[in-house]
């Protein structure tokens, strides 16, 4: 069998042949466009299209073109789509598609370029890492264990409770996604669930995350937790808000997306090692033989890590990490060293200069790949603390305008439509006053919670204020968002909310606008703001979506 | 315990995915791989080449992939040889509509050429656990 980095350079040799015969294929592809009649609908035609362009969507990222495959898809739903009508294209269907196809010729004039001047297959990653929801809970008290399986249940988690060890082994080995809630004494012994967790942990290269659970609160215990791969440790009785708090962030920070590194060194011998090792546990690598190259490379592939070689012909690394550092984007990027030096002093002064951690030569792959990963991972979270409200983990002010931005000149340039909501609590100063504001901060908790349940994944929500949401919903028009967020806001008015003993109910008012009719992100916003503020005064607990405005330009909202 | 996995048969019209198939198969797996580029050829071999596993495109000209499967099952020797589909269409209505119809597993298209065998080795393995 052939090794992987053998592999790697056969791998390279069919990418580049692959993206010298793109050109001839997208050429095919334009023909057939232009075939078809625009007065008709021609299904013969239609269909070689759409298989032409599926071909392209199941294997650009094969051969190392993920952006290609990503174009291509666009392309694809929106011709599947079309072949649902089988009519003839009215002109802006028509448009559209020429849109698109534009753009597919425009990624794959890159994919040439990446294949010429960068010797590197960047293979992609095997897949993004699923959320788990699923949540085993082994507790030795029946009710108790219960209990946590009701309540987990309200928040859209998937329980099984366990009191049997042995078949808790069994359900281990077929669910290898699965967060677990561990009891640390079980039926007596004093450890018996943490010695139960280092077991099953032993034989696996990624731990399962454990919850203890446990009615005392003692340092040597909690260090045995940790070292069976406990990431929280709770004290009974189970504060059931703080334990759901601690899994949504455990499913929300798991990443959605691979890794990606930079690797920059002036050995092709060792980049490539670096990028089999990385690729090898599904993160995407990026290589850069020539330190003064990566400069683009470092903008476009927008790295979460670098790894940067010290000496090297022209620049050496520690000044390529002052000028990285310099830039107000990669300000906070993790950069790990690699290097054949061993002295610490030397080592120290590069951590002075920004050095994260250093990666001695030779690198042993296990260790590459823990120090890359942890660095990572630790960055990410930071990052999260800067972009996200603390109080809802939703993106913050900031975050929700700047996507907004993004979406906004996205939308525009590909002709899709896009809807902006802002959600505002109804006389949330009285439920705060009355209640408190602890019970305030859950009725906030809540309808972050049921925002997020509810839109899609493309959707994204942020807290736009105190008690003001706001929504971009992206590829939906104004009237769809008015349905949806309609739905929300009935089921939000029906939720109970507890304080002291009383049951109360809490309602929102929205304000929706459709991107059709606003050249920019700050016109979107302000009018969002003013059919918020008219659902208000048409008495709240209402969706309105606003209307063309006015030619005149004068707005009477 | 079950027989190694040493007989794949590819059915594919794309020649590009078929090289760099061929290669992650052969190289970093180790199988012998046979390769047709239609459901009828596919057909048509495999009662000589006797694949252990086959691994079958969904959207092909001509013979698409599902009808290439109930064809296939019409030959008692292959009623219960493993198929995977290898496709780009993996919403998962789409992926369970190809369970239902007799396939052991799905590999998303665009795969990844360097765990490519290890992917269709977990499968045998599960077929036969």
């Amino acid at each position: 069998m052939t090794d992987p980095i053998d592999m790697q350079a056969k791998l390279k040799v069919l990418s580049d042949a692959y993206a010298a015969q793109l050109p001839e294929k997208i050429r095919q592809i334009e023909q057939a466009w232009e075939l078809l009649p625009r007065d008709t609908w021609d299904e013969e035609n239609f269909a070689t299209l759409h298989r032409m362009v599926h071909s392209l969507t199941g294997s650009g990222k094969t051969f190392g073109f993920a952006l290609l495959t990503d174009v291509a898809r666009n392309l694809e739903e929106y011709l599947k789509s079309l072949a649902l009508e089988k009519i003839a294209l009215n002109e802006q269907q028509h448009n559209k598609l020429q849109v698109l196809m534009r753009e597919l010729h425009q990624v794959t004039l890159h994919c040439n370029s990446v294949a010429d001047d960068n010797p590197q297959l960047v293979v992609p990653a095997s897949g993004e890492a699923a959320s788990p929801k699923r949540i085993f809970v082994v507790e030795g008290n029946h009710e108790q264990a219960e209990e946590l399986k009701v309540q987990l249940s309200y928040f859209g988690y998937d329980v099984g409770a366990f009191n049997n060890l042995a078949d808790f082994r069994l359900a281990m080995q077929a669910n290898p996604d699965v967060v677990v809630l561990m009891d640390v004494t079980l039926s007596g012994s004093s450890q018996e669930g943490i010695e139960l967790m280092k077991e099953i942990q032993q034989g696996r290269d990624i731990p399962v995350p454990v919850f203890f659970l446990t009615a005392r609160d003692e340092l040597a215990i909690r260090l045995e937790a940790v070292r069976a791969g406990g990431i929280a440790y709770l004290s009974k009785p189970i504060n059931i808000g703080n334990l759901i708090d601690k899994l949504d962030t455990l499913t929300s920070t798991l990443p959605s997306a691979p890794y990606r590194v930079l690797v920059v060194d002036d050995s092709e011998s060792i980049t490539s090692y670096c990028a089999t090792v990385l690729e090898q546990t599904g993160m995407v690598v990026k290589v850069v033989n020539n330190p003064l190259d990566v400069m683009s490379p470092l903008l476009e592939f927008t790295p979460d890590l670098i790894l940067l070689d010290i000496y090297m012909p022209g620049c050496n690394g520690l000044e390529l990490a002052k000028v990285i550092r310099q830039l107000d984007a990669f300000i906070s990027i993790p950069i790990v060293f690699l290097s054949a030096e061993s002295d610490l002093d030397k080592q120290l002064f590069a951590m002075g200069l920004g050095a994260d951690d250093f990666l001695t030569k030779p690198i042993q792959p296990q260790h590459m790949i823990s120090a890359v990963t942890s660095r990572i991972q630790r960055s990410l979270v930071l990052r999260s603390f800067m972009v996200r409200d603390s109080l809802t983990g939703l993106l913050n002010h900031t975050a929700i305008k700047d996507q907004l931005d993004r979406e906004v000149a996205q939308t525009k340039r590909r002709g899709m439509p896009l809807a902006f909501a802002m959600v505002d609590i109804d006389h949330f100063k009285h439920v705060n006053d009355t209640y408190g504001h602890p019970a305030g901060d859950r009725v906030i908790k809540s309808l972050s919670r049921l925002l997020k349940q509810r839109l899609r994944e493309t959707d994204m929500v942020g807290r736009y204020g105190g008690e003001e949401f706001a929504v971009i919903l992206s590829n939906t028009n104004g009237e769809t968002a008015q349905k949806v967020l309609d739905a929300i806001r009935h089921d939000f008015s029906q939720l109970r909310h507890m304080a002291d003993g009383k049951e109360f109910s809490a309602t929102f008012s929205c304000g929706i606008a459709d991107v059709s009719f606003f050249g920019d992100s700050t016109k979107l916003c302000d009018a969002a703001d003013r059919v918020l503020y008219k659902a208000k005064h048409a008495g709240r607990n209402r969706v309105l979506l606003g209307d063309a405005p006015a030619v005149s330009g004068t707005d009477f909202v | 315990m079950a027989d190694k996995l040493t007989r794949i048969l590819y059915v594919e019209d794309e020649p590009d995915i078929q090289t760099v198939a061929r290669l992650a198969l052969e190289a970093l797996g180790g199988f012998t791989v046979e390769i047709c580029s239609s459901g009828g050829e596919a057909l048509q071999r495999a009662p000589d080449f006797q694949p252990q596993l086959i691994l079958l495109d969904v959207m092909m000209p001509g013979m698409d992939g599902p009808t290439m499967l109930g064809k296939l099952r019409e030959f008692p020797r292959f009623a219960s040889t493993p198929v995977v589909f290898m496709t780009a269409k993996v919403q998962s209505s789409e992926v369970a509509g190809y369970l239902e119809i007799g396939a052991v597993d799905v590999i998303p298209k665009p795969f990844d050429p360097m765990t490519l065998s290890s992917q269709v080795q977990n499968i045998w393995e599960r077929c036969h656990d």
